[in-house]
Order: C-alpha cells, then sequence, then structure tokens
C-alpha cells in the first residue's frame, strides 16, 4: 500500500466532495442522532416506568418490548422497519428517512429504559423508605426524591447512548438516507476509490465521537459527587492514612 | 394470559384489515405512490448508476439505468422518483413492494427469474464482457486463468460473474464479496488474485486505480447474460409487459448507445461535467 498515494488521493476527494462529508453526511449523522436519542429517551422513560408497574400484564409485555428489540440486531429492525411496516400503516406515507428515524427511536428506547431502570433502582431503598414514612405520596418519593438522585446514574450513561447512536446510525446508510457513511457509498461509488474514503468517514466520526466521550467522562466524575459508594471508601481509606 | 392471547388477536386482525385495503385497483398501472414510477437503486456503481455530487435532490442520481428509469417513467406518463438503497436493500424492496421497480444494474439469473418479474434485456452498448482484473504488478501471470493452479478468484455474492466463474474456472477457489471497492482492498491484501467484473466497471476501476489492470483473461458469456434486466415484483405482469414494449421502443429509436456515452463521460470527469439547457452534456 503506497501511502503517499493514499494520501494525495484523499486531498482530491476531500477537494471535490467535501460537501458531500461535511454539509451532507455529518449533518444527517447527527440529526439522525439527535433524533433517535431525544425520542428515545421520551420513550425510554415511559417504558421504564411500564416496566416498575405494578401489573404483571404491563411489565410482562415491556418486558417482551424491550427484549425484542435488545435481542435482535438494528439492521433487521431498520429492513423491517422500512419495508415491512408501511405495508401495514397504509394510511401515513412516510420517507425512508422518517421511517429509519422511528426505528432507530424505537431501538434506543428499549436500551434506555434499562439505563433508566437501573439508574432508579440504583437509589438506596431506605431514601424511598424514608420519604414515605415522612408522608410523601408514592409520585411525590419518585418526582422529588429517588429521580432527582437517579439522574446522577443516568446521565453519563445516556451520554454513552448517545455515542453508540452516533455511530449506529452509519447502518441507516442501507437506504441511502444521506449519513456519513451513504457519502462514503455515494463517493466511492463514483471514485472506486474506497479505502480514501473510509479513512476521511472514520476521521469526521472520531472527531465527534472523541470530544463527547471525553465528555461524558468529565460528567461521570462531576456527578458522583461524595456519595458515591466508590468515593466514600477512598475517603474513608484516606481517613484511616491519616490517623496512622 | 388469555387477555393477552385476545390482544394479539386482535391486533393482527387490524393488521390484515390495513394490509388489505392498501391496493384499491384501478385501470392503467398500479403503482407505489399514485402518479409517480418508484424506482430503487443502488447508487454506487458507476457507470451504471451513481451520484453527481455537485446536483440536489432527484436531479443527483445519474448514469445509463437512471436515464432509462425517466424514460420509461415518461412513456408510462409517471413522474420518476428515484430511490437509492444498497444493492440487497433493492431486491427486498421490489419483493416487498415497496418500490415499483428497480434497475441496478441486474444481470439475468435464474435464481431471480424463478422469483422477481424480470424485463427483456437491455444493452448497455459494447462493454458488456466479463473479465478478470487483477493488480497491474501481476503482468499477465493470469492471462490464462483457466491453467493456473490454485488460483483464487473474487466474485461478487449472487452475482453473474459468481455463476460464470464457477461455470468456466472450476479448479479456482472462489472469494466472495459484497462489494466492488471492498473487494479492492482485498485484492490489495491479497485474498484473491483476480476479481470477475464486467467490462464497464473494470474501466471505470482502472481510470482510478493505476495498480490495477486487467489480466487479458475474457469469459465466455451467454447472450442471454450479456444485458441487464429491470427488475419487478411478481406477479406484476401488466407493468412488466410495459416495460418491454418501453424497452423495444428506446431500441427502436437507439438510444441506449448515447445514454452510455453520456454517463460514461460524467463518471470519468466527476463533478466537472456541464450540461446545455436542454439537459445534455455540453460538448
Amino acid at each position: 500500500m503506497d501511502f503517499q498515494v493514499i494520501g494525495a488521493n484523499i486531498a482530491k476527494i476531500m477537494s471535490q466532495y467535501w460537501r458531500v462529508f461535511l454539509l451532507e453526511g455529518l449533518s444527517v449523522t447527527l440529526e439522525l442522532t439527535f433524533i433517535s436519542v431525544l425520542l428515545g429517551v421520551v420513550l425510554g422513560t415511559v417504558v421504564a416506568m411500564l416496566k416498575m408497574s405494578r401489573f404483571k400484564l404491563i411489565r410482562f409485555l415491556v418486558s417482551v418490548y424491550v427484549e425484542v428489540i435488545r435481542g435482535t440486531p438494528i439492521l433487521l429492525q431498520l429492513y423491517i422497519f422500512v419495508f415491512a411496516l408501511p405495508g401495514l400503516v397504509t394510511f401515513v406515507k412516510l420517507n425512508y428517512f422518517t421511517w429509519t428515524a422511528i426505528a432507530l427511536c424505537i431501538n434506543s428506547s428499549a436500551y434506555v429504559s434499562e439505563v433508566i431502570r437501573s439508574g432508579i433502582q440504583a437509589v438506596d431503598r431506605g431514601q424511598t423508605e424514608a420519604a414515605r414514612s415522612l408522608g410523601l405520596s408514592s409520585g411525590q418519593t419518585m418526582l422529588r426524591i429517588v429521580l432527582p438522585q437517579a439522574v446522577k446514574n443516568i446521565l453519563p450513561a445516556l451520554g454513552n447512548e448517545f455515542i453508540m447512536m452516533l455511530k449506529e446510525t452509519s447502518l441507516a446508510s442501507t437506504f441511502f438516507v444521506g449519513d456519513l457513511m451513504t457519502s462514503y457509498a455515494t463517493v466511492r461509488g463514483t471514485t472506486y476509490l474506497g479505502f480514501e474514503c473510509l479513512v476521511i468517514v472514520g476521521c469526521i466520526y472520531l472527531c465527534i465521537t472523541y470530544p463527547l466521550s471525553k465528555l461524558v467522562g468529565l460528567m461521570e466524575k462531576r456527578m458522583s459527587g461524595d456519595t458515591s459508594y466508590r468515593k466514600r471508601n477512598i475517603n474513608r481509606k484516606r481517613k484511616l492514612l491519616n490517623k496512622m | 394470559m388469555k387477555k393477552f392471547l385476545c390482544m394479539m388477536l386482535a391486533l393482527t386482525m387490524t393488521a390484515t384489515l390495513l394490509a388489505g385495503c392498501g391496493a384499491a385497483p384501478a385501470d392503467g398501472i398500479q403503482t407505489v405512490t399514485e402518479g409517480k414510477l418508484t424506482v430503487a437503486t443502488s447508487p454506487d456503481f458507476a457507470p451504471m448508476e451513481f451520484v453527481d455530487a455537485s446536483k440536489e435532490g432527484q436531479d443527483k442520481f445519474v448514469g445509463f439505468d437512471v436515464s432509462l428509469a425517466k424514460y420509461i417513467a415518461q412513456e408510462l406518463g409517471l413522474e420518476l422518483v428515484v430511490t437509492p438503497m444498497s444493492f440487497d436493500a433493492c431486491q427486498t424492496a421490489v419483493a416487498m413492494g415497496s418500490v415499483d421497480m428497480s434497475l441496478s444494474g441486474f444481470s439475468w439469473t435464474e435464481a431471480r427469474a424463478e422469483n422477481y418479474n424480470l424485463s427483456d434485456y437491455y444493452n448497455t452498448g459494447n462493454e458488456d464482457a466479463q473479465v478478470l482484473i487483477t493488480l497491474a504488478a501481476n503482468g499477465d501471470k493470469f492471462a490464462d486463468a483457466g491453467n493456473v493452479e490454485g488460483l483464487k478468484v473474487g466474485v461478487q455474492t449472487a452475482s453473474l460473474q459468481e455463476q460464470i466463474t464457477t461455470e468456466q474456472l472450476p479448479n479456482a477457489e472462489k472469494v466472495v464479496f459484497v462489494d466492488l471497492t471492498t473487494a479492492l482492498m482485498q485484492l490489495r491484501n491479497g485474498d484473491f488474485d483476480c476479481m470477475a467484473v464486467a467490462e464497464g466497471n473494470a474501466s471505470s476501476i482502472i481510470a482510478n486505480n493505476p495498480d490495477v489492470a486487467l489480466t487479458g483473461y475474457n469469459f465466455y458469456v451467454d447472450p442471454k447474460y450479456t444485458g441487464n434486466v429491470v427488475m419487478m415484483q411478481k406477479g406484476a405482469d401488466e407493468l412488466l409487459t410495459k416495460v418491454n414494449e418501453i424497452l423495444a421502443q428506446a431500441v427502436e429509436q437507439d438510444l441506449y448507445q448515447q445514454w452510455y456515452e453520456e454517463a460514461k463521460a460524467l463518471a470519468s470527469s466527476g463533478s466537472e461535467v456541464s450540461y446545455d439547457d436542454s439537459g445534455n452534456v455540453a460538448q
């Protein structure tokens, strides 16, 4: 492999097709990610609440939903949403972008619901017991006591979900929705320079995901205040050391 | 559990009802969207179909198949909507009835003919030959590919090339790939010695990749394989008849050669091609 030629080719491709990568590809990828994660969080919260419902039937149905979605590949779900569902839902006409966005959003909702559920269940049971014994209703307890503490566990995990989704939108390129991998497919289709296009697209993905994952790391540090088990332990050890 | 079963039953019934009310028969040709001809294509296959990055919207899809699709739509009195998707997805889309037809450089194969309505052949000009390409460094080592021991040939999955390689190079080991560009990387990595491609694609590849060259080996191609076909859903017989009529008409008017030359000129010059007012390539 001649790296000089590859470098020259990358420059050539970028000078001619930078619009396709940066203006179209990147913006559609970000758009798709934002839509699917935002709606995924809303839907995921509902799913998480339903999963902690009192009724067995609802819990069962919701866990079927979560298991089916988490247990099948995204690409398969995309195919079903794009090709099979429009045949059933004939009263609305949606384009492929919307269908893939819906599929990704539903996919994301299943993952997010688990993140939220585990975040809520990680809050010490004593908090709920204390709040209830002080006379707060179960709704108030959830809203004022449990959720604010759960957010600390949930937010960093949601950041990770965003990064995951950003990469997973690449599968939507099967339907040429215009995301970064679609740009790759179209440019390499005309230039027949596959490796160079991959390098370009890879760099763009990395430029977005690396700062994001740093941000999530920072968020994790900030959020885990003194109450986190790990920090508490470290502090305890430090105090012990000081005494000695 | 009973409740759940009831609900599932109700859901299925609604679904069937909804599916049933989709297609109301009308005279003339029933399309997915009324007044429009939806055509699936995989625009990563210059010069048959590819994207002109300097254009926006529907105009950016260009190539021989797109010109033909435009012609078919025009003759049917419909508006063309090109729906881009990957090559495998094109076939699924036709099978599921999400699109009216697919023009994506499909060759005739027996398996396809069994599961789809395939049109008559249309020819893209004089580059229907199927060839073997290899790294230029190999010289003419594979010119007599039939007699090379332990030869590895890359072929695209479910393609015509896979079929003719099996038939005509029975001693060679076949390595299946999904798309041409990835295959080029595999060729460079030494996953296989040669790859079987259509001559039109070979010249596009060689123009952009000086390290790749023809081996000098040509497959024998049965006349029925030389052309491409339009793929339609099984059972869309009325549409098939109309499309065949239109294809015959295009042959009569001798349009293929002109479309192909335009597509090739566009493919080799990227976005630098300019157009005159009637949409033809300016000289």
